[in-house]
């Protein structure tokens, strides 16, 4: 699949965002927070996830409609994200608004905050978890590749030892998921011979191309990348977003500064890990153009 | 409503025969030209005449060779991809804005350009690529089964069929409703042996296909024996072939 930018920056930006403020709605529900950081992390959690869905929008080819994408919650986990995602940031603003004026917050809030920005991150891998047609997207591990992504990237601030949890989580959940996109199709029933009607073993290869130029299809969903270049950006992904953070919180746990700086790397490492995941995965029209 | 309707009634779709598909791509220019003419809908082209052209398509012709394990002879065949108006449509459900839907009175798969915001999803959500996004007005575009030529009360009725119906020049493309028993689509299918493609992508397309019938060892035979060396021919020619062997 077509890796684009705008819809990296989306998941990256808006998984960030949502984690913190799931990370801070915790933190309030268990009463571990003060209430100014609750403010000022809710204000970060809130930025980071309003500049990803703003990017998501530029992906839009025809954006004047996009209003209408709140309208079918019923069938459709894009939409189902579009009003989860602004219900949940509703509830930030009122609650980050409560928490100024009053000075200080109601737990409850808190509670509701984590599961709903939890609940957002979910509905956005269910846009890619629902999809038959990409297999190394279509199984369980996507959803929670992308939840822990989120709360290990929103932990890495406000948590010491409960981050190195969450982030050893989407280390493991991490290479799994690449181990399984390996061999996506080999467990699947899909060949050139299914595609075509025929029986799975049948040997077609296409011998002409039905179109002299690239076309919307082949730009979208048969991207080629490099093999060599694929495995060395899973090498910097994963000591970007994983190993380097997990190991300077061992070495400086509680240090603030060293945190930024660690999430700075996280998130580098997280948008490799999202180009891989859309760049590695095949979707079965390639098969009609093998 | 992107909900998918109980299409009980009828389900028209296309039955397309791989046997006798001659892969002449008259079926994608009758269709680009169909689907271009008029003023609110366009299948847009960008460089059309320059390097590097791109363009809008309803309809592909690919061209593929399969080894035939009876014979080993390797055999060529032409696959018109266009969408398959599927009962489970996944492109349907996916849809955020309700732009996509399928028609309850007769299974067709349609896009409201109104409403549709350009997101591309319902292009993932199909396994056989039958969804194109226009660059130019940046709305989904896909087979609508001519529904402004099968219900036209203009146009006479034996023009009542799609455009890519029409214009095949093989007759390697029928239309008709796969739910009537009777219907020609339906008896051929029955006959022959309609396929779906990619099955286990569990869609239900409502298009069948015919495969190329297979060809046996004897009728590759008679073509493979006729050697160099040998001939059977008579008269002159037969004479001119005994001079110059003695050669």
């Amino acid at each position: 699949m077509h890796p684009a930018p705008s819809i990296i920056l989306f998941t990256v930006l808006s998984g960030f965002g949502f984690g913190l403020i799931s990370i801070v709605g915790l933190l309030q529900f268990l009463s571990q927070i003060s209430a100014v950081n609750i403010i000022i992390f809710s204000l970060i959690g809130l930025i980071f996830s309003t500049v990803g869905l703003i990017s998501s929008f530029f992906h839009l080819a025809n954006k004047k409609n996009a209003i209408k994408s709140m309208s079918q919650w019923q069938t459709s986990w894009l939409s189902r994200e579009a009003i989860s995602s602004i219900f949940c940031l509703s509830v930030v603003v009122g609650n980050i608004g409560w928490v100024f004026i009053q000075n200080r917050y109601i737990n409850e809030v808190g509670i509701v905050l984590f599961l709903l920005s939890l609940f957002t991150i979910f509905t956005t891998s269910m846009i890619y978890a629902q999809l038959k047609t990409v297999p190394s997207w279509n199984n369980i591990l996507t959803p929670a590749l992308f939840i822990f992504a989120a709360l290990g990237g929103g932990s890495i601030l406000l948590m010491d030892y409960a981050s190195l949890v969450l982030l050893l989580i989407f280390g493991i959940l991490q290479v799994w998921f690449w181990y399984i996109a390996d061999q996506s199709f080999m467990y699947k029933e899909t060949t050139i011979g299914t595609a075509l009607g025929f029986s799975k073993n049948e040997n077609i290869r296409a011998f002409d191309v039905a179109h002299t130029n690239r076309n919307y299809l082949l730009n979208e969903m048969v991207y080629k990348v490099a093999r060599k270049h694929a495995i060395k950006i899973r090498y910097i992904s994963f000591f970007a977003a994983f190993v380097f953070p997990m190991s300077l919180t061992l070495i400086f746990p509680g240090n603030f500064s060293v945190s930024v700086f660690m999430l700075v790397f996280h998130l580098v490492g997280i948008y490799f890990s999202r180009w891989l995941f859309f760049a590695e995965a095949k979707h079965s029209v390639s098969f009609y153009y093998n | 409503m992107t909900k998918l309707p109980k299409c009980e009634d009828k389900k028209l779709g296309l039955l397309i025969d791989l046997d006798t598909c001659v892969g002449c791509h008259g079926c994608v220019v009758s269709c680009k030209e169909w689907n271009s003419s008029g003023s609110e809908k366009q299948l847009s082209d960008i460089n059309s005449h320059q390097k590097d052209p791109v363009g809008t398509f309803l309809n592909r012709v690919h061209s593929y060779e399969r080894e035939n394990s009876c014979t080993n002879e390797t055999e060529t065949f032409y696959f018109p991809r266009s969408c398959l108006h599927c009962e489970d449509a996944p492109c349907v459900t996916v849809c955020p804005t309700g732009a996509s839907y399928k028609r309850e009175e007769d299974g067709i798969v349609l896009v409201n350009e109104d409403d549709c915001m350009g997101c591309g999803l319902c292009a993932w959500a199909c396994p056989y690529g039958a969804r194109e996004l226009d660059l130019v007005s940046g709305v989904m575009k896909k087979c609508t089964l001519c529904i402004d030529r099968i219900y036209s009360e203009e146009l006479p009725p034996e023009d009542r069929v799609p455009v890519c119906v029409k214009s095949c020049p093989t007759g390697a493309r029928a239309f008709g409703d796969f739910n009537d028993p009777n219907s020609d689509v339906s008896k051929k299918v029955k006959e022959r042996g309609g396929v779906d493609l990619m099955p286990e992508m569990q869609t239900k397309p409502v298009n069948k296909y015919l495969l190329p019938r297979i060809k046996s060892k004897d009728s590759v035979g008679s073509v493979g024996s006729v050697g160099e060396e040998e001939t059977d021919a008579t008269g002159l020619l037969g004479w001119v072939d005994r001079a110059l062997s003695k050669f």
